[in-house]
């Protein structure tokens, strides 16, 4: 009798979640399957079948490696996505470092303005880039005029490169503020102490220090470049990867393989950094080994050294928000052709703008808003699941999600064209018309972003804490109600304005998606602009309300998400 | 009181013809590569003339507006699909995505220059008028002190080198017809020596028809190649761009054509209708749009200068296009463009160059065998990996489309075309070099 | 490294503030060649932000840092040949303990030969040559402070400074480390501040103690001289226990008292002249409990605190507490709570300090 009342208890153990958690997961699954995965393989396995028949094989993968033009693209499209990588570290760098390490005035500011590069409408930037650094734009022809020669900033690759790298660079300078905020300042001062200083201590401490935040900010960079079709083709590079599927895709047609066994060979590669970069980074993530609350740092500068710290950032910010500075010119030029300057100003681009596209603001708030919003949830219930749970599969969730991330916009577009055409509405109309498949399009897109700020979110709340409410008798479902997601609310809420800051600007999958005008977000109203002479002012206003829009959305949230941190600092 | 005309005659059109009985009324959605700038004026005014009435723009590029309709013909929704280039109308019709409709409106000759302006069929109707030709940019011309262009034959002159824009006409349905108008005029070899010898001057190919006005609108290239209107728009909004029509161009029109299974047919009709109206005509003229009408007598209410194809004989006479020719080889000169001249641009450029420096070294100091190795430069450029014969070939043809009687797969054909201009460029490039030596 | 003449470094009239904050007053002490000084104060005190002056973390708006007579203050932190082992350890998570101990080495541009050799006999003075391949997060926290040491002592610097080097140790690591680090700097010799906010740390290691609080330095001095002669109550307060009662002082030569209330009073030494605003202050052990009736002061238990040598009695007399402790004999010597005791204080022993 004694021994069956001491046997243990097992059942209560054998589950690894509760039947809530799994229903979670299961709804989750399901809406990864439908609108990523099944969309995503309807366009790729095209890829693996021959021309005409439909049959399965893997020669296009052999046509692939014979073809001259692709493995020149694959190389160029290599080349350019690590050295945007250098130069949006050069950038980078010295922004992060200084406005984090020392008493630099307006760092706040710096750090604003370092974001605003993400906010880039598609087309308007490098046509802006064009006015100022083409061959014919204003600094070259200045330069022309005054020495006699032209620095050719747009040319071929190395133009992809510096337009790449300005519109980029904000992952990188992001992370990388991040991670030196989290450094210990007696880990510089203990080096300092030894007889460390200047950039000995920034190479041998602090830089492998914030290592972590580094190369997580530079793989978003590389793969995000290596995917982006739009740069490269408005600056009239085609022999790179994603401009040849795009180019065949949408001009040789949806039949040929070619295209998708690009796009298969995108996907690979963008996963393989993403997985090498995780793989470089385990078990070097320094944040939770440094203990001693000695907080950070902030170095007081010498006079000649603010000067030239000063002169360093503003150089930085001036190449970076080139584009919006153009943009801005091109908005208010009446006609700007082969001169440093417009030949005149007016306001009457906006007027136009305001008469006829009040529809594509509003519809690119809901848009984005609603995105965000799907982003949080699905990344904080992802994250929860897999911090929190033993739930046998899921890392799968979190790497499926992450994923997206290596999927181009055009073949997630095409995928949901595909998939969803023949689903009819209950009025007869096709869903993949309903503007709603925008939004799922979009929220998908930046899922991974989202996902990895909940993701850190929820890493920095204790378990402990957790534990407590739960021992002192709340459910699981009211403790992460009314404990997890409130000390989380400051990264979901970053999470949120990434999600709506790139979804309000993004182009590639919606350009495939938009079915009337009257559905249509801003950046697509700004690619219809775009296309003529009369339309580039309106399409350059229009650009500029789209990024003062987001960064007013983004100042909001980021006040919220101060206060919301400097309440929970202060009640501790 | 216009609109109120337009309305009162329209009345009376619909009172004498039955088979109008339906009044247009709702949405009618509208699949186009036109810009903004060309679609508003007429949706405002077509909304105005047909009260109840709304038009619902799609903005695709030609392409990809095909690829749409084909994508989704189960479950269409578009009414009309409007575009410039009748290529991308003839897919459509070969595909049956294209309602049979023969417009009531009267006035409107059979052919502009030498096309017909419409689908002798009655799948599409001309609605305005196109030519092709050079556009340029006068401050960029002065600073770098180039002459203005007439011919196409004129931009392959040395001083235009790396100062001339084109859209990939695999990309442009417009450029895609510019080309093949040229290949038509002067037959496949000739046809192709001349294309290339211009290309070689290519500052850059884009990808987009509005690429190239754009870049010569702000001036970063000189000269594009493009369908009038680009520049007349251009004009329109104040830039310092002219435009010159080449003598060997053809005026094409610009079409319209009722999608099959329309979700409104009744007001789908009337849009057509109405842009053949008089009414419509004129707005053809706004200084957004500047396209060429159709009906001769509106012109009379243009500007001075306005071009007028059923005036000038000059305009577009030249060539009598065949589209069915046209439409057979799309794929192959499409494709063969690509990889002779857009991907191997470096290569063709560096021949070009050499051949200039040669050339003038020439013409400073005249050597015979030079101006051999120089004529078997020029040849080696404008070779052509396939004869016109081949081109329009079943086999050939089958390798674009997968059909069964390919000889070889889409992908080996780009590879050994590219592989052999790559060749043929290096090769001109080194016999241009021998023959600028021999003038030393 | 063990014959190296310690320096003296000293602190001379020290000011230091961050905006309205006046962290450091007028601070000024001078620690003496080879001394093992300790800072000590409650937390706020101030006596980190002297600590990292003197390592050139922090800058003073006046005063001056001398070390060995010459005056750093303007010398950045890499410059001063100052040895410090943070609170945190700072040890770099990026390295292994060799690549730790080295970087200091390295720094100063030794020969690799040299440095091997250094690192080598560091780690060996804090017995951790086993572990120079291991990362810092694979050790534990004795270790890692250790390696800490190790590294800084590396490069054999003019003064060591540590900033409460044992607050992340176990009790009993503690004791241990601490009796290391009084054996290893008497080997080397080296001038050694010790921050702490512990005094039993500060006792038990250092020759002399600086009592800081609120920014300014109390009393400096060996631990017996601050035990003994506190020089006001802060320092009375905060070093051990002590009794501090107002009162005040009335009559006149032998009958001179200190009444700390009607009816309770104590009798003054002839030789004490205490000025009239001050505080009576003595220590728990310089009293005895008496029974009731006997002469002294009379009062009740009001608590009682078994401390195992020593039984710790909390007598209230006329409203005011009195700590008084005895030492303990047996379980039948113990007064119980609520019964009536005299105390009488060794009047000998006895400090007025201002109030």
């Amino acid at each position: 009798m004694a021994t069956a009342i001491e046997a243990p208890r097992a059942p209560a153990q054998r589950f690894a979640a509760t039947p809530g958690q799994m229903l979670l997961a299961a709804l989750i699954a399901l809406f990864l399957a439908l609108f990523l995965v099944i969309p995503v393989i309807t366009v790729i396995y095209v890829a693996f079948t021959e021309k005409g028949t439909g049959a399965f094989t893997l020669i296009n993968f052999y046509d692939f490696a014979r073809t001259d033009l692709f493995i020149a693209s694959f190389w160029n499209s290599m080349y350019v996505a690590a050295m945007t990588v250098v130069l949006a570290s050069l950038f980078a760098l010295p922004l992060a470092y200084l406005t984090t390490r020392f008493e630099f005035r307006g760092a706040g500011i710096v750090q604003m303005l370092g974001f605003i590069p993400l906010i880039m409408p598609p087309f308007a930037g490098a046509v802006a880039m064009q006015l100022l650094f083409g061959r014919n734009g204003t600094i070259n022809l200045l330069l022309d005029d005054w020495f006699g020669f032209k620095i050719p900033f747009m040319e071929g690759l190395n133009g992809v490169v510096f337009a790449q790298a300005v519109h980029y660079f904000p992952f990188i300078l992001i992370n990388l503020s991040a991670a030196l905020r989290n450094i210990d300042r007696s880990m510089e001062e203990a080096a300092q102490n030894l007889g460390s200083h200047g950039f000995r201590l920034f190479r041998r401490v602090v830089f492998p220090l914030a290592m972590p935040g580094y190369i997580a900010g530079a793989s978003l960079v590389f793969v995000k470049v290596f995917d982006d079709l739009a740069t490269p083709l408005l600056l009239n590079v085609k022999d790179m990867l994603a401009p040849q599927a795009y180019l065949r895709i949408t001009s040789i047609g949806l039949a040929d393989p070619m295209g998708y066994v690009i796009a298969v060979v995108l996907i690979v590669v963008s996963v393989a950094a993403m997985g090498a970069s995780a793989w470089v980074m385990k078990g070097r993530d320094y944040a939770t080994v440094q203990r001693g609350g000695g907080g950070l740092s902030k170095r007081p500068m010498n006079r000649s050294q603010a000067i030239g710290a000063y002169a360093v950032v503003l150089l930085i910010l001036f190449l970076v928000l080139a584009p919006h500075i153009g943009l801005f010119l091109l908005s208010i030029a009446t006609v700007w052709s082969f001169s440093p300057l417009p030949d005149g100003y007016t306001f009457a681009h906006y007027a136009r703008v305001f008469a006829e596209s009040s529809v594509f603001i509003k519809n690119t708030l809901l848009y984005a808003t609603l995105a965000g919003i799907i982003d949080v949830v699905l990344g904080t219930a992802i994250a929860y699941l897999v911090l929190r749970t033993k739930l046998p599969g899921r890392h799968w969730l979190d790497w499926t999600a992450s994923a997206a991330l290596a999927i181009p916009g055009v073949v997630l577009g095409i995928g949901y064209l595909r998939t969803f055409f023949d689903v009819k509405m209950p009025d007869g109309t096709s869903f993949a018309s309903f503007w709603i498949v925008i939004v799922l399009a979009l929220a998908i897109r930046r899922l991974p972003y989202a996902l990895r700020a909940c993701y850190a979110a929820l890493q920095q709340v204790s378990a402990s804490l957790e534990e407590a409410a739960e021992n002192l008798g709340a459910t699981k479902s009211r403790t992460v109600r009314r404990i997890v997601l409130p000390l989380m609310m400051g990264g979901i809420l970053a999470g949120f304005v990434t999600s709506f800051a790139t979804a309000a600007v993004e182009l590639s999958a919606t350009l495939m998606l938009v079915q009337s005008t009257s559905d249509a977000p801003l950046a697509y109203g700004l690619y219809v602009f775009m296309q003529s002479p009369a339309g580039r002012g309106p399409g350059a206003a229009l650009g500029i309300i789209a990024v003062l829009l987001v960064a007013v959305c983004t100042l909001i949230s980021n006040w919220i998400i101060e206060r919301n941190q400097h309440l929970r600092s202060t009640r501790t | 009181m216009r609109a109120f005309v337009q309305l009162m005659a329209l009345a009376a059109l619909a009172a004498l013809s039955p088979a109008q009985a339906q009044a247009p009324t709702g949405k009618v959605t509208v699949l186009t590569s036109f810009s903004k700038d060309v679609t508003d004026p007429f949706k405002k005014a077509f909304e105005a003339a047909h009260p109840g009435t709304t038009v619902e723009i799609q903005n695709r590029n030609t392409n990809a507006g095909v690829k749409l309709l084909e994508e989704t013909r189960s479950v269409n929704q578009v009414d009309i699909f409007w575009a410039s280039a009748p290529d991308a109308f003839e897919v459509l019709k070969g595909k049956k995505l294209l309602q049979l409709y023969k417009p009531k409106a009267a006035g409107i000759p059979a052919k502009i220059g030498a096309y017909p302006i419409n689908d002798p069929d009655g799948y599409y109707s001309g609605f305005a008028a196109s030519g092709y030709g050079i556009m340029w940019n006068e401050r960029y011309a002065k600073a770098n002190k180039l002459p203005d262009p007439k011919e196409w034959q004129d931009l392959a002159k040395p001083v235009y080198f790396d100062h001339v824009s084109i859209a990939a006409p695999s990309r442009s349905g417009t450029t895609h017809l510019t080309i093949e108008t040229i290949l038509q005029g002067e037959g496949w070899d000739k046809g192709w020596r001349t294309i290339k010898e211009w290309s070689g001057n290519l500052r850059n190919v884009t990808e987009r028809s509005f690429g190239v006005p754009d870049a010569v609108n702000s001036g970063q290239v000189g000269y594009g190649i493009v369908i009038d209107f680009f520049a007349f728009s251009a004009q329109g909004a104040g830039f310092p761009v002219k435009f010159v029509y080449p003598t060997v161009t053809t005026i094409v029109p610009a079409n319209v054509g009722i999608v099959a299974n329309p979700p409104n047919k009744a007001t789908a009709e009337a849009f057509v209708e109405y842009l053949l109206s008089p009414a419509g005509q004129e707005v053809l003229l706004d200084k957004g749009i500047r396209r060429l009408p159709v009906r001769p007598e509106t012109y009379a209410k243009a500007p001075a200068d306005y071009p007028n194809p059923f005036k000038d004989p000059s305009l577009g006479g030249k060539v009598t296009f065949d589209s069915g020719l046209s439409s057979a080889r799309t794929a192959v000169v499409d494709t063969l463009y690509d990889q002779l001249v857009t991907f191997q641009l470096d290569g063709l450029k560096a021949a070009t160059k050499a051949i200039h420096a040669a050339e003038a070294a020439l013409a400073k100091k005249d050597n015979a065998a030079g101006r051999a190795a120089l004529k078997e430069a020029r040849d080696l450029v404008a070779k052509m990996p396939v004869t016109a014969e081949q081109a329009a070939s079943p086999e050939i043809r089958a390798a674009f489309t997968g059909g069964k009687e390919k000889s070889a797969r889409q992908a080996e054909l780009e590879q050994q075309w590219a592989a052999s201009a790559k060749a043929a460029y290096a090769a001109a490039e080194a016999k241009a070099n021998e023959a600028a030596k021999l003038a030393r | 490294m063990s014959d190296r003449q310690g320096v003296a470094v000293e602190v001379q009239n020290v000011d230091l503030s961050y905006g309205t904050n006046h962290i450091l007053k007028d601070v000024s002490l001078s620690v003496r060649p080879g001394e093992f000084f300790a800072f000590l104060g409650p937390s706020g005190c101030g006596k980190t932000t002297l600590l990292r002056l003197i390592a050139g973390f922090n800058q003073a708006d006046r005063g001056e840092v001398r070390l060995g007579g010459m005056d750093i203050s303007h010398l950045p932190p890499w410059r001063r040949d100052v040895g410090m082992v943070f609170q945190s350890y700072a040890l770099w998570p990026h390295m292994t303990v060799a690549r730790n101990v080295a970087f200091g080495l390295e720094e100063r541009k030794m020969p690799r030969a040299e440095i091997a050799s250094k690192v080598k006999s560091a780690l060996a003075l804090v017995g951790l040559e086993a572990l120079a391949d291991r990362y810092p997060s694979q050790l534990s926290g004795g270790q890692q402070q250790r390696v800490a040491l190790a590294r800084t002592i590396a490069v054999e610097p003019k003064v060591l400074l540590l900033d409460e080097p044992l607050s992340n140790l176990d009790a009993k690591m503690r004791v241990q480390v601490r009796r290391e680090l009084r054996d290893l700097q008497q080997r080397l010799g080296l001038t050694t501040i010790f921050v702490t906010h512990d005094q039993e740390e500060a006792n038990s290691i250092c020759d002399r103690i600086a009592v800081l609080n609120d920014g300014a330095v109390q009393q400096v001095g060996t631990p017996m001289e601050l035990y003994q002669r506190p020089a006001n109550l802060f320092v009375a307060s905060f070093l051990g226990t002590a009794n501090i009662l107002p009162g005040r002082i009335a009559g006149d030569g032998a009958g001179r008292i200190f009444a700390i209330s009607d009816g309770a009073e104590l009798p003054l030494p002839p030789g004490q002249l205490p000025p009239k605003q001050s505080k009576l202050v003595f220590r728990p052990q310089h009293a005895a409990l008496n029974p009731a009736g006997s002469p002294g002061l009379a009062g009740t238990i009001a608590h009682r605190e078994f401390l195992g040598a020593v039984v710790r009695y909390g007598v209230s007399i006329a409203g005011t507490e009195i700590l008084v402790e005895s030492p303990f004999g047996s379980a039948e010597d113990l007064r119980d709570i609520g019964s009536p005791v005299s105390v009488a204080v060794d009047v000998e022993r006895v400090h007025f300090l201002d109030a």
